[in-house]
């Protein structure tokens, strides 16, 4: 994508398009991820509403799993699953 | 199993409009909780850009501008309340983790700016919490569709700034609304709403307890600001049901 100088920008300088923008991949994998217990998941779907990194994604069968590459291990699903499905354990 | 498997989490949308291939926010950060919301509650109505990488351009401000930033409420609401004419239509959100302020005291714990906000004549002013989602959402509908400019307040808990563990996120900032800190009401055209109250609050000392930043309070201090915090509830609750719009001379003098 070419990148626009100042005064080729329309008044206001509103962005049309994205100048640089890409996808943003944090670089190191966090120590512990989550892992769902199957047994004890109900699919309440309260990991995915809580989760900040938008990690957490639905999966086919209606049972959830995060995306290694964008979690930061913050825990937030594993403290906020009431039953206790999401174990925190470490990452390969 | 199945029969019960209906939930109200399972009822979002599930596209993710905010940063769908990652951001560089902290870990357990409840900014980027709450705008995660705020963008699946705007949806495809603030979609601006079809073929942009993010779905909703978005910009995150380095260190050295975040005053800039977080100060830009106050003038922005004092500059709405001079101007003579109301603007048409414009939602301003403001993501508080009370991180810029110098020290902490009952003067920026309590908050003032959707007061302030209702008084120069907006015609949606909330606060709100992502630790309680779908009131969230809500309120960000009824702003974007209210009859002219809207204001949300929305208390964002920062693991780094305040100190505690990451995994608390969403805890402590229950807390913070269970202990009446921050309540969760919403003024639509001067009428008050508390949209969520606790029946049995908390003490003051668990949300103080939960932090880092707070442990230099004694019980004294705690004592005078639990009967700052009930006593701002107890005037905010006389409010409720009741129109509270200020006359038009006195909006322009403010």
């Amino acid at each position: 994508m070419v990148e626009k100088t100042f005064s080729q920008r329309k008044v206001g300088c509103h962005l049309l398009e994205t100048d640089k923008a890409r996808p943003y991949k944090p670089g190191k994998k966090p120590e512990l991820g989550p892992v769902w217990d199957k047994d004890l998941c109900v699919r309440c779907a309260l990991c995915y509403v809580y989760c900040p990194d938008a990690a957490i994604s639905r999966q086919d069968d209606g049972f959830f799993d995060a995306d290694m590459n964008l979690c930061k291990g913050c825990g937030i699903c594993h403290r906020e699953c009431w039953f206790g499905a999401i174990s925190m354990q470490e990452v390969d | 199993m199945d029969t019960y498997s209906l939930y109200a989490g399972q009822l979002l949308p599930f596209k993710e409009y905010f940063a769908p291939k990652g951001h560089n926010a902290c870990s357990g950060c409840g900014v980027a909780l709450a705008v995660r919301h705020v963008y699946k509650a705007l949806g495809e109505d603030a979609r601006q850009l079809e073929k942009a990488v993010w779905e909703i351009p978005w910009g995150r401000a380095g260190i050295g501008k975040t005053e800039n930033v977080s100060g830009g409420a106050q003038p922005a609401l004092l500059s709405i309340a001079k101007s003579k004419g109301k603007p048409s239509s414009m939602l301003q959100i403001c993501f508080d983790n009370e991180c810029t302020e110098g020290t902490v005291d009952n003067s920026i714990l309590i908050k003032r700016h959707p007061s302030i906000a209702s008084a120069s004549g907006y015609a949606y002013v909330a606060t709100a919490c992502p630790s309680y989602p779908f009131d969230l959402i809500e309120k960000v509908r009824k702003a974007w569709n209210a009859a002219g400019p809207a204001y949300l307040h929305i208390l964002c808990p920062c693991p780094v700034a305040w100190g505690f563990d990451p995994q608390d996120t969403v805890r402590v900032g229950r807390k913070a609304v269970e202990t009446r800190i921050f309540p969760l009401y919403e003024i639509a055209g001067g009428y008050y709403t508390i949209t969520i109250e606790e029946p049995n609050p908390r003490p003051l000392i668990h949300y103080s307890k939960a932090q880092e930043r707070l442990s230099g309070w004694k019980s004294k201090k705690i004592e005078a600001l639990q009967q700052a915090v009930d006593s701002a509830f107890s005037e905010l609750k006389s409010k409720e049901n009741k129109n509270v719009n200020y006359p038009s001379n006195i909006r322009a003098e403010m």
